[in-house]
């Protein structure tokens, strides 16, 4: 009955899938402000460090390669690549941890 | 010397063991905790380790958490105007 094999409606086969394929405005409005506040914590470390005359290698990486929130595409924001999906694109809820794991690059052409 | 003032505001539950390893590091072990750690660039790679998980700002001092607490106390609602001495209800 308990456990992560019970039987369950998406699990007893079958076209059921509970988590919708596209973001709400209200989780995409979260979803934006939590990768605001990535920013704001990156920037912090890098302003604090900057005071003290120091830099760090991942701090600098980050600000080179990763685009902030406003530069993002909305594609970039609210999808990720996916080989296995049809035309390479799923919502970034069907990543596991989405709310806690930073995914802001995608292959060059997807 | 400046501090970093670490807030956890998202659970480290479920994410790998070096995330919540560099949690358990830095002494947050509870949603809401908040630690002050020196800025130098051993605490920054820890800090871009967990940037999706915390609240970060750079603070002038540090503050212990006897003093945070002490800061929660809310209003007694009273004050004393005189303390009262042992030898006055005789006198």
């Amino acid at each position: 009955m308990f456990g992560p094999f019970r039987l369950t409606n998406p699990l007893s086969g079958g076209l059921l899938w509970k988590i919708p394929w596209r973001l709400s405005r209200h989780q995409k409005y979260r979803h934006r402000n939590r990768l605001r506040a990535v920013d704001s914590v990156v920037a912090t470390v890098d302003n604090a460090l900057a005071k003290r005359g120091e830099t760090m290698k991942k701090v600098v990486m980050w600000k080179a390669e990763m685009p902030t929130e406003q530069e993002m595409l909305p594609k970039d924001k609210y999808s990720v690549f996916d080989r296995k999906v049809k035309r390479y694109r799923k919502g970034i809820h069907k990543v596991p941890k989405w709310t806690r794991v930073s995914q802001r690059l995608n292959p060059p052409g997807f | 010397m400046p501090y970093f003032r670490i807030t956890l505001m998202r659970s480290g539950i479920g994410m790998p063991q070096k995330v919540q390893g560099v949690l358990k590091a830095l002494g947050l072990r509870k949603r809401m905790t908040t630690v002050y750690h020196p800025v130098s660039q051993s605490v920054a790679g820890q800090i871009m380790r967990i940037k999706e998980l915390v609240d970060v700002k750079e603070m002038e001092h540090a503050v212990t958490k006897e003093q945070m607490r002490e800061a929660r106390r809310p209003d007694p609602g009273y004050y004393v105007e005189r303390k009262g001495l042992a030898g006055d209800k005789l006198a």
